[in-house]
């Protein structure tokens, strides 16, 4: 540094010139200005994530007065609200979440501040979507001070998030006893009581819709044992705890019934009955010969066989009838009944509901399958032996 | 009836310091008294035996406060006793208060005689100021729509007390401040199995502020939806088509098929009046017509047998599949009638009413020829019977 004690104006020249050459020591540069501005807590924009004493030394002084433990809890508890609200502000709600639950631990013997703590983090709560611990917030303030207008808004919002709508009422209704003209509170009953009458009406719809189906499945299981068609039982009965004394009997056997009825065929397609009350039913033809099947989705129990073998083999020919000998006048039809090892013929111009209603008939899967061969053919003289022939 | 000098002995026996078995016993008698048209009179005649008997209405033993409450409903039912009882409003205001008390247990006999004193439009004013500056019809709301305030009382009776007082336009007009939020706490006990005299109050309630159709559009806007509580006693579990279904509020889809209507006639006449009041507007009349109200309307009239309400019914029906009046004449209530026409419609009216009650007359005697026919048959069967049995 030039020695600034003469009087003469020459030194200070001099030291003027070396401004304009020289920077000074801990100069910011034009590049990382900004950078360093936000380190110094009064131009700070907004807080950094972890007040770190090495890189904001500054910040961290502040912060120690914040928390300063010599301090009354009253002091604390409010500096921890300011702070909480501060980050609340950022929209970093789960600072301010951390803040006000350290505010509600001083447990300052100032239940304003209290209150204001716990709507305060409601609030915050409810903005990350914690509805239950918003509602949980909102009613210990409202237990301390039970005409607080904000909790009040807070819990019933909380409830209508929750869908929990009568006690959102409950909530709104209690507020208005004592700010009876608050218009965010009426605004809010009349919002929770539609939807609570929406929610109503839907269990109502849902609830006809199960009695309509019930009823369906009901007429269904009645036509089929009204014909005398025996179903067969394949799977044990499925133990049903939730059933009352009364519905378990015949909603399980109905529900077992059912299950007996369920094709294994990845079409889903099902026994059903028509609104002439004729039953039509998916049914598999089965060609050991050649170890292939067809599927009719739905063969109306008043229709014959011919009709189905007409369509299937009449026109062309199956591409897995190599010997092309499946034709409809040479096939003969008949139906297991593996309990007795006895294969039951079956005439082509028979209804379907005869044969299922014979005695030995059991359908099995919700589907009866029927074994098609060739008349006379050699594979059908393998196939029949060691097996009872019986005609319907 | 009893002498000048018999009434001072009651009156000297009716004093707290009284002996108990012999206040219980004149207690008792009084309200024997009271249980006849002339009994009262002779009370109305008797102000200080009246005075007595309120005072005694905080008398220590249970028994004879009730029995004064008791009395003291049954001179209010008379209207020739409200000038008398009201001459000290005080004591009116010391037994208003109880009200608010939840451990209070003759609060239902309270409000029993509240709702009787405020029958008649002078008593009905009166009562109303005292009301609302003693205890607020607020407050009296609250406590009517509180599940359990007190476990003693269940406070029907402020249902008709609630509609006794909308007679006044300054009652209607507490009851549908926009800025509060009064009316829409009764909505729900339209259909409150429990009490007939609460559905009846809460009805009649709705049925007076119906009057005032500058209310109308706030009643049946959705913030409010006064129309649905009105519907849903008179709809049934029919099923209706999709259409239809569609139009309906949301509380109206959807009814279970054990749906039952509204089993009071007069209740349902009063709600098929409410209904028909608020189709006086155009805006009411299209409001009705998206909800899909004629439906409901339809299969109602098809249920009714009682001939007073499937006459309000078709009033109803009328306006609902009229065509809409000529410009100048939309709102019915509204109109200037001529009045030679006004006449006309008067003895119209009391003809019509005339024919109802000569049906109504023959459809009883029908029944009663039915039901002596059948109790024939029967004693006859069960001679039979009972001659087998022999």
């Amino acid at each position: 540094m030039a020695a600034p004690q003469d009087d003469s104006d020459d030194g200070m020249d001099e030291f003027m010139e070396k401004f304009k050459t020289t920077t000074y020591k801990n100069a910011f540069s034009k590049d990382n200005w900004e950078e360093e501005f936000d380190k110094i807590p009064m131009f700070m924009k907004k807080a950094p994530e972890e007040i770190d004493s090495q890189s904001y030394p500054e910040l961290a002084c502040l912060q120690a007065m914040i928390h300063d433990e010599d301090a009354p809890p009253e002091e604390q508890a409010a500096n921890l609200k300011d702070e909480g609200n501060e980050f609340f502000k950022e929209k970093n709600y789960k600072k301010a979440i951390l803040s006000y639950t350290a505010g509600l631990n001083k447990k300052c013997g100032d239940q304003n501040i209290n209150t204001v703590l716990l709507t305060n983090r409601a609030a915050a709560h409810f903005h990350l979507g914690n509805m239950r611990s918003a509602l949980n917030d909102a009613a210990a303030a409202k237990k301390i001070k039970p005409d607080h207008l904000k909790a009040l808004i807070r819990g019933a919002q909380s409830c209508i998030e929750l869908r929990s709508f009568a006690e959102g009422v409950q909530w709104c209704d209690e507020g208005l006893k004592i700010h009876p003209t608050d218009k965010k509170l009426q605004e809010l009953r009349a919002t929770a009581d539609k939807h609570k009458r929406a929610a109503e009406r839907d269990s109502r719809k849902a609830k006809i819709k199960e009695k309509k189906l019930h009823g369906e499945k009901e007429a269904l299981l009645a036509a089929i044992t009204d014909r005398g068609i025996k179903l067969f039982q394949t799977s044990k009965p499925r133990h049903r705890e939730s059933d009352g004394e009364e519905e378990s009997s015949s909603a399980a056997l109905s529900q077992l019934s059912l299950d007996c009825l369920s094709s294994q065929e990845a079409t889903g397609a099902r026994v059903f009955l028509d609104e002439q009350h004729i039953l039509h039913w998916p049914v598999l033809f089965l060609y050991p010969e050649h170890q292939q099947t067809d599927f009719i989705s739905a063969f109306c129990e008043n229709d014959c066989f011919v009709n189905h073998l007409a369509l299937m083999f009449g026109e062309e020919l199956p591409p897995w009838d190599t010997d092309r000998k499946y034709h409809p006048q040479n096939l003969q039809l008949y139906f297991e009944d593996e309990v007795k090892d006895t294969l039951y013929q079956v005439k082509p111009e028979t209804l379907l509901l005869k044969v299922l209603q014979h005695k030995r008939f059991f359908v099995k899967a919700g589907s009866p399958s029927f074994i098609v061969v060739v008349k006379g053919s050699p594979f059908w003289e393998q196939f029949s032996t060691g097996k009872k022939i019986r005609g319907l | 009836m009893l002498s000048d000098f018999e009434a001072a002995e009651l009156l000297s026996f009716l004093t707290p310091e009284a002996r108990p078995d012999v206040k219980g016993h004149t207690t008792s008698y009084i309200l024997g008294l009271s249980g006849n048209r002339d009994g009262c009179r002779f009370l109305r005649t008797k102000p200080d035996i009246i005075t007595a008997l309120f005072a005694l209405t905080s008398d220590p033993s249970i028994a004879i406060a009730k029995d004064c409450y008791f009395t003291l409903i049954n001179l209010s039912a008379d209207e020739t006793l409200h000038q008398v009882l009201l001459t000290d409003i005080k004591v009116l205001q010391v037994m208003l208060k109880k009200v608010l008390d939840p451990e209070f247990v003759f609060s239902d006999q309270i409000c029993s005689i509240l709702s009787n004193l405020t029958r008649h439009l002078k008593t009905c004013k009166i009562m109303f100021k005292v009301l609302q500056e003693d205890v607020g019809v607020a407050k009296l709301v609250e406590i009517f729509c509180a599940e359990s305030f007190n476990k003693k009382a269940k406070f029907h009776h402020l249902g008709p007390l609630l509609s006794n007082l909308t007679q006044l336009p300054e009652a209607r007009s507490f009851m549908m401040d926009k800025d509060r939020c009064v009316i829409q706490r009764l909505f729900s006990y339209t259909q409150y199995q429990a009490s007939v005299v609460r559905r009846g109050g809460v009805v009649g309630t709705l049925r007076n502020c119906c009057f005032d159709h500058a209310h109308h559009e706030w009643l049946l806007s959705d913030d409010v939806d006064i129309l649905p509580f009105l519907m849903l006693p008179l709809a049934g579990p029919e099923e209706l088509t999709e259409k239809e279904n569609d139009g309906l509020p949301v509380d109206l889809q959807y009814l279970p098929e054990d749906k039952k209507r509204e089993e009071d006639p007069d209740i349902r006449k009063m709600l098929l009046e409410t209904l028909l009041l608020l189709t006086a507007t155009k805006a009411g009349r299209d409001i009705f017509e998206k909800k899909s109200v004629y439906p409901i309307m339809r299969e109602f009239h098809k249920w009714e047998t009682d001939v007073h309400v499937t006459a309000a019914c078709e009033k109803l029906v009328e306006v609902l599949i009229g065509d809409e009046p000529e410009p100048g004449m939309e709102n019915l209530l509204e109109v200037d009638i001529p009045e030679e026409v006004e006449e006309k419609l008067t003895k119209a009216d009391a003809r019509e009413q005339e024919e109802l009650e000569k049906e109504q007359e023959r459809m009883k005697q029908e029944e009663e020829e039915e039901k002596k026919k059948r109790s024939d048959t029967e004693g006859a069967e069960k001679e039979q019977e009972a001659g087998l049995i022999r």
